[in-house]
């Protein structure tokens, strides 16, 4: 139990008196029904399957830009080269 | 996933859910918010890589994960509306004898303080313990704890409620 230093006893039993008065006072439901223990288990498991998803997908997301940047400037770059060829 | 299996988690689940509610509504004085509250500190204790020491590790995790959670959404909602924090109001009788003035004087305190109360004299926790369960020193706790005592004796006295006889 937790021990106290200042209040005295009968302060102290007061508060004790009013704490358990709180423990008892009704807590009312949301409305709709809590998720069950199974419900938690399951979205913790997919949560976690995307999430392993995503770190595994995560390199072709970064590549992915940097090709198709790469790609239009090498296509840039062919054009440019090949110009002053195409028209003589 | 942390290295319970779904019918040690089931177990868990049950044994722990309903004081760990009560706590976080009494705290938050909101069902829907500390619904969400309490499957939030339960997914996280899933998805987290929690050792599985002992039910009351686990339990103490659980404890922390929700305080915080709370602490977060007050921070959030402080400067949006800070009435909404407090359980629906009530006319204030000088005496507590039903359980809307009750609720009334226990939503009066802070946030913390409620959670310092609740964890020191419904679950009849430690000071080391709640230190776990809050996530603060146990020096800190002391000295938290005897304010939210003196708050709370002092807000019943304010309500012609004799604390000293």
């Amino acid at each position: 139990m937790t021990e106290w230093f200042d209040l005295n006893d009968a302060e102290d039993r007061a508060l004790a008196e009013f704490m358990s008065r709180v423990a008892n006072l009704h807590i009312p439901d949301r409305g709709s029904p809590m998720a069950t223990a199974s419900d938690l288990y399951c979205k913790a498991a997919l949560i976690a399957r995307w999430e392993a998803e995503r770190r595994a997908l995560r390199p072709i997301d970064v590549m992915q830009p940097i090709e198709i940047a790469g790609g239009l400037f090498a296509a840039g770059l062919l054009l440019y080269w090949s110009l002053p060829h195409l028209f003589l | 996933m942390s290295r319970l299996d779904e019918a040690a988690f089931a177990a868990l689940h049950a044994r722990t859910a309903g004081a760990l509610r009560a706590y976080v509504y009494r705290v938050v004085g909101n069902a829907a918010d500390a619904d969400d509250i309490v499957q939030e500190a339960f997914l996280r204790m899933l998805r987290g890589d929690v050792p599985v020491d002992s039910e009351e590790h686990l339990r103490r995790y659980l404890y922390r994960v929700a305080s915080n959670l709370v602490v977060d959404r007050w921070r959030r909602r402080r400067h949006e509306q800070p009435e909404h924090l407090m359980p629906e109001q009530f006319s204030a009788p000088p005496h507590y004898e039903n359980d809307a003035s009750v609720a009334k004087i226990f939503a009066e305190l802070k946030p913390r303080d409620r959670a310092l109360l609740w964890l020191a004299y419904v679950e009849g926790e430690s000071h080391e313990e709640i230190a776990a369960s809050l996530g603060v020193g146990r020096r800190g706790v002391r000295v938290m704890l005897f304010r939210a005592r003196r708050r709370l004796r002092d807000l019943l006295q304010a309500r012609g409620i004799p604390v000293n006889s």
